[in-house]
């Protein structure tokens, strides 16, 4: 069977393949099964049962042991009353508010940070000197980004969402920044000279030579940064603030209230899993491997 | 450019960035404890050790740190690299570890206080899990990652398991292991932090978040100057060596 | 080159540590008064006022509750009452102590 040919979708979605199933075994190199889009269909219902299984025995697991009573009501409290809670806060509503506040400011961070680190990270890259002189203050306050900025924070704009979103802004801002100015500083000159002999402006340098080739980078800060916004926001809400999922499971840690401690926990980590599943990841892998090598994660 | 060009062009940059900064400090109009001037900041690392709080803290933090790392060191590799080694466990554990590790420590923080209640214990499970998840994650995906066209030549010249792990799992899974230990590191540093504040014992968390509460703000950028600072030097002299070496040393896979 | 880099910042970190407890360990008696080694002889527990350079700030009471009962404070001298022996010794290894006399 050879490689691209039976494989729908072509050399793309082949690659696709190749890094879905590099995480199947030891590394054996092998490439999807050709087989027609209902075999496609039934090969990734497969795999999310797969992935549902675990964690279908994890739950199963806790549930036995709750009801032979190895573990305190109080500490660890059973399935039933975890999942019990978090209906009734989705019905009464409190549950989507803390969702929607959290959500809003991981968005509002996105929005805000993210064009102006790519468009700056990109001004700055143009000149080389200037981005070798600039990068190591760029990795300082990497290093120093997230929650450390909380008192700054609070102390300029007092408790509440503005500290909150503005530490989520900054943890992304300066991980994308970073990451665009190494990568526009590692694309190789000869393609950027390449450009400008066939008679290209500065803008053709930048729109066709610079941003695609530091893609791959920009992309991947991107999603790193998402990540460690993410902590830091539930982080700064159960500090600084009076709503939002973190502020929902620090309260309730005040009561006592482990059924809905647990409850939030689930559903940070869920709503982390969906949004790497069906946004970040998909948007690596389609600029990853259009402009860059093939990661398999 | 030349190696004194960019140090110059350091200089300048950082007397301007000082300058502008104390001219801001100086002429803004906002109440005093919001811009403190640069010198102010001096002031406070200079008050700080002589009062001998910066020492105490900086040493409770990187203690913290230092107990996680280990932790994972000790307990995270060796399981991650069981968990790797058959392909049915490895399936089953890959989502949970996934999942898992995406949850940070602080997310369990609050559970974490109903067990333990606000001291010493519940920052130290907290960081803890923080750490050792990627290395656990890392470690099993660095054993999945080694070709099975090695495993199966020791195999045929008759290798036992242990050696198997010893000369070919182990060597091909570090580059694997060492960027988890510096992900989690970077991860457990800022949950550190975040833990500090929140069950407010001794430590470099503390001391910036307390500092907020009585408007000593030149302490506050001191506190995050130094989080900033110990980081770099660690990821720099330690964690990023580190990891290269082993990259070039046994890495299999092109990063 | 690598290895080198991480070696030598962890023998230099390794070394300043050293040289720091060392330090601690030397100028600690000079913190002490002959009055209160003396009184530390003939009972198990002692009171003492420890003079700091600065007035005490809530670190500082925080760190002393752990050694003794802080029983006030004047300017930049606390006063401690029930203070054992091995708690006198680990006061007067703080740097920042200048010294430590009978109450």
């Amino acid at each position: 069977m050879t490689p691209g040919a039976g494989a729908p979708g072509g050399p793309r979605a082949t690659a696709a393949a190749v890094a879905r199933d590099s995480r199947d075994g030891f590394a054996s190199g092998r490439l999807a099964a050709p087989g027609g889009r209902g075999a496609a269909v039934r090969r990734q219902a497969g795999m999310a049962a797969r992935g549902a299984a675990p964690f279908a025995v994890l739950v199963a697991a806790w549930a036995a042991a709750s009801a032979a009573r190895l573990v305190p009501e109080l500490f660890l409290p059973a399935p039933a009353a975890v999942a019990g809670v978090a209906w009734t806060m989705a019905v009464d509503g409190s549950l989507w508010v803390n969702i929607l506040a959290s959500l809003g400011r991981l968005l509002v961070g996105i929005v805000v940070s993210v064009p102006l680190a790519v468009g700056l990270g990109v001004l700055v890259g143009l000149n080389r000197p200037l981005a070798r002189v600039l990068e190591p203050v760029a990795g300082f306050f990497n290093a120093l980004s997230g929650i450390a900025w909380l008192p700054l924070a609070v102390t300029w704009l007092g408790l509440g969402w503005a500290s909150v979103t503005f530490i989520m802004a900054n943890t992304i801002f300066f991980l994308v920044f970073f990451n665009t100015l190494v990568g526009v500083r590692t694309v190789p000159r000869i393609f950027e000279q390449a450009v400008r002999t066939m008679g290209g402006r500065r803008r053709h340098v930048i729109l066709q030579v610079l941003v695609p080739g530091a893609m791959p980078s920009i992309v991947t800060g991107i999603r790193m940064s998402i990540g460690f916004g993410w902590r830091a926001l539930i982080a700064a809400e159960m500090i600084a603030t009076s709503t939002g999922l973190g502020f929902l499971i620090f309260n309730a840690s005040n009561f006592h209230q482990t059924d809905t401690i647990v409850a939030g926990i689930a559903t940070i980590g869920v709503l982390w899993l969906l949004t790497d599943r069906l946004v970040l990841q998909p948007l690596e892998r389609r600029t990853i491997e259009r402009w860059g090598l093939v990661s398999s994660s | 450019m030349l190696r004194w060009e960019t140090a110059a062009a350091w200089t300048v940059l950082l007397a301007g960035g000082l300058a502008a900064w104390s001219v801001a400090a100086a002429t803004l109009p906002v109440p005093d404890y919001f811009l403190p001037p640069p010198s102010a900041v001096l002031a406070a690392l200079g008050d700080l050790l002589a009062k001998g709080i910066l020492p105490t803290y900086v040493t409770a933090s990187l203690a913290r740190m230092l107990t996680a790392a280990l932790t994972a060191l000790v307990v995270g590799v060796p399981v991650g690299l069981l968990l790797g080694m058959s392909r049915r466990v490895a399936d089953f554990a890959y989502p949970l570890l996934n999942f898992f590790q995406s949850v940070s420590g602080i997310a369990w923080l609050p559970l974490m206080l109903v067990w333990f209640g606000f001291g010493e214990r519940t920052i130290v499970a907290a960081v803890n899990y923080t750490v050792i998840f990627p290395v656990v994650f890392n470690a099993l995906l660095g054993v999945r990652s080694v070709p099975r066209l090695y495993v199966d030549a020791l195999r045929t010249l008759g290798a036992s398991r242990w050696r198997i792990i010893r000369d070919v799992v182990l060597p091909g899974a570090l580059p694997s292991i060492a960027t988890g230990m510096r992900l989690g590191l970077a991860y457990g540093w800022r949950a550190l932090i975040a833990a500090e504040m929140l069950v407010g014992a001794h430590g470099l968390g503390f001391m910036i978040f307390s500092a907020q509460s009585f408007h000593l703000t030149a302490r506050i950028m001191l506190g995050m100057a130094v989080i900033g600072v110990l980081w770099l030097l660690l990821d720099y002299f330690v964690l990023r060596p580190v990891e290269q070496a082993t990259i070039s040393r046994w890495g299999l896979v092109q990063r | 080159m690598l290895r080198h880099r991480t070696v030598v910042f962890l023998l230099v970190v390794a070394a300043l540590w050293v040289g720091w407890e060392a330090f601690l360990a030397v100028t600690a008696p000079r913190r002490l008064d002959a009055a209160v080694a003396a009184a530390l002889e003939r009972e198990p527990l002692v009171s003492i006022a420890v003079t700091l350079g600065f007035p005490p700030e809530d670190f500082h009471i925080r760190i002393f509750q752990t050694h003794g009962v802080v029983s006030g404070v004047r300017g930049t001298t606390v006063l401690l009452n029930r203070v054992s022996a091995a708690d006198v010794h680990r006061i007067a290894r703080y740097y920042w102590v200048r010294r430590i006399s009978p109450q």
